[in-house]
């Protein structure tokens, strides 16, 4: 379950930096995602892509959420949600 | 085909939109509490595309998220939003009591500022929608007894711009429509001399109609709109002009 998270979370990243003309940074767990090249209109499109992919939002069942730091937060953030 | 939402969709200004969206070709899912004949009969005998009727009390506003993705489920992708329900209780502010001034935000503003947040959501994934929110003259014109249903209209027409400024880079298209005085169910409390009045003083001398309002909706629908964004459509037979 884990590694689809993981997979569907990244290739949502290119897909929506490729989407939007962004020039996505190398993807790694260390990357802060305010450097990752995706504005926040970007990260909205891709919570709401994998919803749709994943078929849950960890973000809306949350009353605290502050958004992850960095991509690795991102990713454990959801293989949390998703247990 | 199209999906279209339209809340409040079983009577008054949102059945003339079901109407007429329907006429247009696109598959309608009228909201509204509950099903009204004349709904049932327009389901009955729709025009080139389908209408739907769905359950929900907007004032529900934890149960909007659930009722929104079992729509998607049900009928795919959202290409529009009209925003259309809306309570339109008059009174003197100094005397209304304060549980249905919060009834009126809730309804007016805060349900339809939550569900436009799922449904963009879902156009945001798909790259692309309409949404028309229902504003009205009285936002920008004032009318006694009308305060905070006015207080109501205005934060939609703020609503709008900001939104359309938001979305417009996934090409999502946020307007709104600001009808004057109609002849609905709404507005039956009007004195005839109030209506006498709003008609000698509109421009071209009369009311406007529904089909009127739900034209408008039709045309910031349509791809001739693609263009037009963050803007407030007012038809009011000139009342403000």
């Amino acid at each position: 379950m884990s590694v689809s998270v993981r997979s569907t979370i990244l290739s949502q990243f290119e897909q929506v930096a490729r989407e939007q003309n962004r020039k996505l940074a190398p993807l790694s767990d260390d990357l802060v995602l305010m450097d990752s090249g995706l504005d926040s209109l970007c990260f909205a499109i891709v919570v709401a892509r994998l919803e749709d992919a994943l078929g849950f939002d960890p973000f809306g069942a949350t009353e605290d959420a502050r958004f992850p730091v960095t991509l690795g937060d991102f990713i454990a953030f959801y293989e949390d949600a998703a247990k | 085909m199209h999906n279209v939402i339209v809340t409040g969709g079983s009577r008054g200004l949102g059945l003339g939109m079901v109407r007429v969206l329907s006429s247009a070709g696109y598959n309608v899912i009228a909201i509204a509490r509950q099903e009204s004949a004349e709904l049932a009969a327009v389901i009955q005998d729709s025009g080139r595309g389908p209408v739907h009727f769905r359950a929900f009390d907007l004032c529900d506003t934890p149960g909007i998220p659930g009722f929104v993705k079992a729509l998607r489920r049900e009928f795919g992708s959202f290409y529009g939003l009209v925003n259309n329900a809306g309570l339109g209780t008059g009174g003197l502010l100094a005397s209304m009591p304060d549980a249905q001034i919060e009834r009126l935000v809730r309804l007016n503003t805060v349900a339809p500022v939550i569900l436009t947040k799922y449904v963009v959501r879902s156009m945001m994934a798909d790259g692309g929608g309409r949404i028309v929110n229902v504003s009205s003259i009285v936002s920008f014109t004032g009318f006694s007894g009308l305060s905070v249903y006015s207080a109501t209209k205005s934060s939609l027409v703020g609503f709008t711009r900001s939104l359309a400024r938001e979305v417009g880079k996934v090409d999502i298209t946020v307007n709104a429509v600001a009808p004057g005085f109609v002849d609905t169910e709404m507005t039956e409390s009007l004195h005839s001399e109030q209506r006498a009045k709003i008609m000698r003083r509109s421009a071209l001398g009369r009311l406007v109609a529904v089909e009127d309002v739900a034209n408008a909706v039709e045309f910031l629908l349509s791809d001739k709109a693609k263009n037009i964004t963050g803007t407030v459509l007012t038809v009011d037979a000139g009342s403000t002009a």
